[in-house]
C-alpha cells in the first residue's frame, strides 16, 4: 500500500465532496462570487461611472444586474452599448477583475462582447 | 563572472528538446495502445507557438489505461535511460540531465465517475487513477522528429483541465493550459466539448463553468500565456455551455 498515492486519492475524493457542496450553494450567498464573475466574463470592458448616470440609464430602460445587490456594499452594474457609453462624459476604465479598484467603484457600466464564435 | 542567463526562447527550446528526448526514451511505452501524453505539454506538442510561453514543471505526464498496465510494464523493460523512483515507482527519473521526469498516471475509460480516484496497487508500477482522466479520448498520434506521440482529443483535455482544483500554482497552470488549448481549437472541437459536457454530472458542469469565469478574470502572469487574449473565446464557450443547461443551473 503506497501511502502517498492513497493520500492523493483521498484528497481528490475530498475535493469532489467540496465541489458537490459548492454546487448546492450555487443559488445561495456562497454562489455570489460565481454570479459576479459570470457577469464580468461577458464584459469586454468596464467603466466606473457616476451613480446619477446609472439612474438616467435605468430610466432609459437599462437594467442593473441583480448580483450587484447581493454584495456588501452593494454595487450597481449594468450593461450598456458602446455607443451609449461614449455619451457618458465622466467615466474611468477599470480592469475586468475582482480587484480593489473594481470593488471601490459603486457604479460600473459594462460593455458586452459582441456575439462571436470559437 | 556568472554566465548570462539564456533568454526565454533558448530556455523554452531547451525544454522542448528535453521533452522530445524523454518521449523518445519512452517510445516503447507510447506505442502501447491507449497510452497518451496528457499533461500541460500537450499544447506545446500540438503547436509549439500555442504554449511557447507556458511555464511547465520539468516532468511529463503519461496516461496509462489500467487495462494496459501489464503491457506498459513490459514496454518499460525496454526503457534504459530512466529508472523508477524508489520512493514512488510511478515516477521514473532520468539517468542523465538531458531528460526530464516521467510521471505515470492511471486512466480508466470504463469508470464514468469523473470525481473518483483510486490507487492500482502494483509493486512495479502503482498508479493513481484520476476519474477526470476518463474524459480523455485518444486523439492524434503526432509525428514529431521521428517520434510517434499519442495525445488526447482536445475537447476532453480541455474539460479535464477545467475540472482542476482552483488552488495554488497547479490550478492556475491548468487554467493557463486551457488558454493554450483554446488557441489551437477549431469549431469541430467545440461540438465535441458540448457533447462531452452534456454527459457530465451537474456538479462538474457547474465546476467547469465556474473555472471558465475564473479564467476570464485571470490577469497575465509573467512567463505564461496571457488569459486576457482569449476572453472572447471564453465568453462564447460559456454561453454555448449554458445553452445546454435545460434548467438554467
Amino acid at each position: 500500500m503506497r501511502e502517498s498515492l492513497q493520500q492523493r486519492a483521498q484528497r481528490v475524493r475530498s475535493r469532489a465532496a467540496v465541489r458537490a457542496w459548492e454546487y448546492r450553494q450555487r443559488k445561495h450567498s456562497k454562489g455570489v462570487w460565481f454570479r459576479l464573475r459570470r457577469v464580468l466574463a461577458d464584459a469586454e470592458s468596464a467603466f466606473a461611472i457616476g451613480c446619477s448616470e446609472v439612474k438616467r440609464l435605468e430610466e432609459e430602460g437599462y437594467r442593473t444586474e441583480p448580483v450587484g445587490a447581493e454584495i456588501e456594499p452593494p454595487k450597481m452594474l449594468l450593461f450598456i452599448p458602446a455607443t451609449r457609453l461614449e455619451q457618458i462624459p465622466q467615466k474611468r476604465r477599470l480592469r475586468i477583475a475582482l480587484d480593489a479598484e473594481f470593488f471601490a467603484a459603486p457604479c460600473v457600466a459594462l460593455v458586452r462582447f459582441r456575439a462571436g464564435s470559437l | 563572472m556568472a554566465a548570462p542567463l539564456p533568454d526565454r526562447y533558448t530556455r523554452s527550446m531547451d525544454f522542448r528538446t528535453k521533452l522530445l528526448s524523454t518521449l523518445k526514451a519512452v517510445q516503447s511505452v507510447l506505442n502501447v495502445p491507449g497510452v497518451m501524453v496528457i499533461g500541460s505539454e500537450v499544447p506545446n506538442l500540438l503547436q509549439p507557438d500555442a504554449a511557447s510561453t507556458l511555464v511547465v514543471s520539468q516532468d511529463v505526464d503519461i496516461g496509462v489505461p489500467v487495462a494496459r498496465i501489464n503491457d506498459v510494464k513490459a514496454a518499460l523493460s525496454e526503457v534504459t535511460e530512466l529508472e523508477p523512483s524508489e520512493e514512488e515507482p510511478s515516477v521514473w527519473l532520468p539517468l542523465n540531465p538531458e531528460l526530464i521526469e516521467v510521471n505515470f498516471v492511471g486512466m480508466d475509460p470504463e469508470n464514468h465517475d469523473a470525481t473518483h480516484a483510486f490507487v492500482v496497487e502494483d509493486a512495479e508500477l502503482p498508479l493513481l487513477v484520476f476519474g477526470a482522466l476518463s474524459l480523455l479520448r485518444q486523439g492524434a498520434i503526432l509525428d514529431i522528429e521521428d517520434l510517434n506521440v499519442p495525445v488526447p482529443r482536445l475537447a476532453g483535455l480541455l474539460l479535464e483541465k477545467l475540472l482542476t482544483e482552483r488552488v495554488a500554482e497547479k490550478g492556475a497552470r491548468d487554467l493557463l493550459v486551457v488558454v493554450g488549448l483554446l488557441t489551437v481549437m477549431r469549431a469541430a472541437d467545440l461540438e465535441e466539448i458540448e457533447e462531452e459536457y452534456a454527459d457530465l454530472p451537474k456538479e462538474l458542469r457547474y465546476a467547469i463553468r465556474s473555472n471558465l469565469t475564473v479564467l476570464s478574470l485571470m490577469q497575465g502572469v509573467d512567463g505564461m500565456p496571457d488569459p486576457q487574449t482569449c476572453r472572447t473565446r471564453v465568453a462564447t464557450l460559456l454561453r454555448q455551455l449554458e445553452e445546454l443547461e435545460v434548467d438554467g443551473t
